[in-house]
Parts: C-alpha cells; structure tokens; sequence
C-alpha cells in the first residue's frame, strides 16, 4: 500500500514552473530518495507533499487522503517535516524545542499530556539526547542540532517523515549517524521517508528506492543500485560518474575531464 | 521564574500603593489603606470628604488607567515581536500611533463640523488607529498570504501617509491647536477618569487574555513560519486574531492615554532578560510589568514638577532606558 502518492504533480512560481508533471508513490515502510542537480526541483517537490506549497495541477495524498484538504493539525499528525535549514531559536532548551513536534497533539490552550510529556523522553532517549535536554538549542553542535531536529520530527508521531538535506553541513560520522538512525525508524517502526539528498553514495546506500529529478521531471525511477549506475544519471550531472563497489557498498565517484 | 514572579507581583502591589498615596497633597499611606479597608467594610476612614475626593476620583482612576495602559501596551509589544519574530517591533508598527495621531489632531486642530471637543479626541483617536491597521492589513496583502515583512512595510507606508496627513493639519492650524496635539503626542494619564477607565476596561481585558493566550502559539512560532505550520500551528490564523487583538487594545490605550512611547519595546526587552524567551512566561509577567512600570512612571511625572507634570512618555523612556541597561548588564554578569 502506498503511504505518500503524488499524482500528476505540477508546481508553479509565478509564470515559473518549477514542478513538471510528477507522479510518484512511496510504499508504507519504504525509503524513497530523491536525487538531482541544483535546481531540479527537489525542495519544491518534498515541500509540496509535506503540504507545505500547493499543487498548481495535480495531488498530494498521505494515506489515501488529500494533503491539500487536511487542516494544519492533522497534517502534522501525518507528515512530519525536517527542514534543509530549521530555525534554532536561541534561549529555547532542547527538550521544549522537541516537545514542539506534539503540537497538533495538545494544541495552543492545553498543556501537554502525560502521553505529550512521556512521547518526548522516549524519542530524547533513543536519540541520546537526554543528557543535552536542559542545555540551549544554541549551545549544540551541528550534529547534535540535526539529531535535535530529527527527535522533534518523531515527536510528532507520524507514519511519514519527510527531509530536505537533513545532513547538510555534518561532518562524514555524523552524516551516518543521522541516517541509520532514520534507518532504523523505517526498519523497527515502519517509517515512510521521502527525503532529498545530494550525496549519491549516501543516497544509494541508505535508500530503498532513488528518483533522479532533473528539470522539475522525473527522469528515472527505481531501486538505487540501478539509478547510481545509469547512463541518466551522468547525463543529468552532465560529468562521468564512476560507480566502485566497496565491500558490497556501492560508491558513486566524479571522474573529472 | 517563581523569584521574578514574586518580585514583579510585589512591584505591581507597590505600584498601586504609590499611585494611591503619592501626589502633591499629602495624605498618609495608613489613612489611605484605612480608607480603602473602610470601603470593604471594615474599620472607619479618617479621611476628609476632600481627601477622600482626591483618592477616589483623581488618584484611583489614574493609577487604574495606568495599570491597564502599562499592561495592554506590554503585552501588546511582547506579542508583536513575537508574530514578526522582530525585537524591534513595538505595539505602534501597523501604524495605530500615526493613525491616533491623525484622528487626535482631526479632533484638537479646528476643522469645523463641531468635531474639536474634548469628547471627539478619543474617538477620533481610536477611529485613526484602528482605520490605519486595517488599510495596513489591506494593503499587505490582507496579511493572510502575505509574508510579516510584506505587513511591516506596509504599516511603514500607511504610518508615513497619516503622518504627514497629520503635519500638513498642523502646519494650518493655530500655535495653540499645536501645543494641544502636541501634548496629546507625549501621553498623559491627567486626564484620567471612571468614565475613560470603563471606556477602555472591556478591550483591555479581552486584549490582554487574548495575548497571553497566545503564548503557545508565539513559542512555536519562534521557528519561523514554514516549520510552525508542519508542526501544525494555523500560522495565518493566529497571526490575524493576535495581532486583532494587540492592535484593538493599543487603539483603545490611546485613545484614551495618547501616545507614551518605551514601553511597549522596551517591557518585554527587560522581561526577557528576567526569564527568558518562551512567551508563556513573557507575556504575563510582561502583562504585571508593564502595569508596574507605567504607575510608577506616572507617580513621578506627576510629582516630580509638581504641581506641573512631565510629559509621561519622557519618563518612561528616562527610567526604562537605565533599568534596561541594568538588567541587561546583570544578566551578563549572570552568564559570564
């Protein structure tokens, strides 16, 4: 069963259309990447079925139902967002800025729950991230700010997650870091995730399923060992790519003229 | 948090002592608190009927009014810098003071048609500056699609607009018609009643729970508009009814007080120093300090030239600016 079914997607920015004609599903428990140049449209696309830009033509659907129908509240409840660039306000401890993700939960005039209150420490805990709970958001490393950004992304307790660049800026061990620890969501909790990365060995590794985006199209969809060795995807970069298979891991390589 | 409250709750209790007790005429605090005991049934008050006069129907609606003015003009400011995510904005960036301004000169300056009594200044004034938000909010793009510096801008246009409406009446009007409208500018409590206190009581009320409601909301919004609304905050919708409800409460203040300055910007300044930036602990504690604030501004603008007064916006901004730097310096001493 699909979990996020994009159909026919069109996305417009004044007289610029920035999405062409998408269509794309994304199985319930799957990892689905999509990859491209600058400028190909892969923040537009990942903003769009996050709910957060409206089609111009075309649909978003989380679990069968309309993204565009939805209120705010209950999108939250469905699709949960990771920023390529959140906003880390200063003066904020980690554990209220991760206790925002329940906000469609409790909403503006309650406090949270006891389930709100026990949601966080469980997700603070398995991103170890309880020893940092009382410090300022400020005072984390890059690393531990996108681990931040991710444990407010679980908080929400959603069936999808989608990220834009979630390890932009991150140092190679904490590049992983992030990544199994979404690979283990989608393993252990069954987490559909539809992120953007521009790492293709990274990409090709962690995804179950790539789609190379060039143009605001879809140029080539399909499982990641077939997409990292496509002729497309040289065309796409306009460069050679070599592919070299390491320990049963491929690594996508630039070859320069 | 538990100390300042205390502290700010303290502040507010002595504030309305001091507006009760201090003035030109003076009264002993114990007979005042007497008085005030006796009006709750108990004990007998020692005051004269022109002593009594002076606390109940000059004293007592001034620090009333000042209280509700320092309140809804803090929290009004707190509330606006959080919706634009802006330290500088202040509870006037929509154009409500050159909106006042416009309706208040309209009603001092002679323009004939009967309007230039006492009785229009604060209608006109409150009619200028809810017309100003509203063209604002118009011309941003009715600020539901329109981004808040769309909105920012256009309270920079419409405050020019009525502004220099207001100057080009000045510029024909008398040097008397002037220094009226110039006076009004400054801010004043002296002409506080139980009349303009009911007047402005009902706004005030529903304004500052509105505002203080909204701390949830502003604490999410803190990430920015993107991030809140896929946390599930309807970001336009409590964008449009908090501002309604700070601009409606600014308006009504004015009206009523005229233009005093600081406090709006510079209230939730101190206040975030004090306890830092969620707005659920911002916005009342500003709400306290505010009223706080302003009575004590008011005791020493009314005592200080006794029996003349300062203006009540240059005291606010001679005792905010040095508290500000005191608590900012405290506060950098904390964390150093």
């Amino acid at each position: 069963m699909s979990t996020v079914e994009l159909h026919n997607l069109s996305v417009r920015a004044g007289s610029t259309t920035l999405i062409s004609d998408v269509s794309l599903d994304v199985e319930a428990g799957t990892w689905c990447t999509i990859i491209g140049p600058n400028g190909a449209g892969k923040t537009t696309l990942v903003e769009t079925a996050a709910g957060l830009r409206r089609p111009w033509k075309g649909s978003v659907s989380i679990s069968g139902e309309p993204v565009g129908s939805m209120s705010e509240r209950e999108r939250a409840k469905r699709v949960a967002l990771v920023p390529q660039h959140p906003t880390v306000p200063a003066g904020m401890s980690v554990r209220d800025y991760v206790a925002l993700g329940r906000t469609a939960y409790h909403g503006l005039l309650r406090a949270p729950s006891a389930l709100d209150r026990r949601t966080v420490d469980t997700v603070l805990t398995r991103l170890s991230l309880e020893e940092f709970s009382h410090r300022d958001v400020f005072t984390l490393s890059g690393g531990e700010r996108q681990r931040m950004v991710l444990a407010r992304a679980l908080a929400q307790s959603t069936m999808v997650m989608v990220l834009d660049e979630p390890i932009t800026g991150l140092d190679l061990r904490h590049q992983i870091t992030i990544l199994e620890l979404l690979q283990k969501e989608v393993h252990e909790c069954g987490l559909t995730v539809l992120a953007t990365l521009h790492d293709l060995t990274l990409a090709g590794q962690f995804a179950d399923r790539l789609v190379l985006l060039d143009h605001g199209r879809v140029v080539l969809d399909g499982p990641s060992d077939e997409v990292v060795r496509s002729e497309e995807l040289e065309a796409c970069y306009g460069m050679r790519l070599r592919v070299v298979d390491v320990d049963g891991a491929d690594v996508v390589i630039p070859v320069r003229h | 948090m538990a100390l300042v409250t205390i502290v700010t709750l303290a502040a507010l209790a002595a504030a309305v002592v001091c507006g009760l007790v201090i003035g030109p005429t003076p009264i002993g605090a114990a007979r005042v608190l007497g008085d005030v005991v006796s009006h709750l049934g108990l004990g007998r008050s020692t005051l004269t009927p022109l002593q009594s006069t002076i606390i109940w129907q000059l004293r007592a609606p001034r620090m009333v009014l000042g209280l509700l003015a320092g309140a809804m003009l803090a929290v009004a400011g707190a509330t606006y810098q959080g919706v634009f995510r802006n330290p500088l904005a202040d509870p006037y960036l929509l154009g409500v003071a050159a909106g006042a301004g416009l309706g208040a000169t309209v009603a001092i300056v002679d323009l004939g048609g009967g309007l230039n009594t006492p009785s229009w200044t604060p209608l006109l004034a409150f009619g200028g500056a809810m017309v100003a938000v509203v063209v604002t909010w118009v011309i941003g793009g009715r600020g539901l699609r329109s981004s808040t510096s769309t909105l920012i801008l256009a309270g920079v246009a419409v405050a020019a607009l009525f502004t220099s409406s207001q100057t080009f009446l000045l510029q024909q009007s008398s040097p008397n018609s002037i220094a009226r409208v110039y006076i009004w500018l400054l801010g004043s409590l002296a002409s506080a009643s139980w009349s303009s206190v009911e007047l402005v009581l009902p706004y005030v009320l529903v304004c500052v729970v509105i505002c203080v409601a909204a701390g949830q909301a502003l604490d999410v919004m803190s990430v920015g508009e993107d991030e809140s609304r896929s946390l599930g905050l309807p970001v336009r919708r409590v964008r449009l009814i908090v501002i309604a409800a700070s601009s409606l409460g600014t308006a009504a203040i004015v009206s009523a007080v005229g233009l005093i300055g600081f406090v709006g910007i510079i209230v939730p300044h101190i206040v975030r120093l004090l306890v830092g930036t969620s707005y659920r602990r911002i916005l009342p504690i500003s709400v306290a300090f505010g009223a706080a604030f302003l009575v004590f501004a008011d005791t020493i603008a009314r005592t200080v030239m006794a029996p003349s007064e300062l203006p009540l916006g240059v005291v606010t901004a001679i005792v905010g600016a040095p508290v500000f730097v005191i608590v900012l310096s405290l506060r950098r001493q904390m964390v150093t």
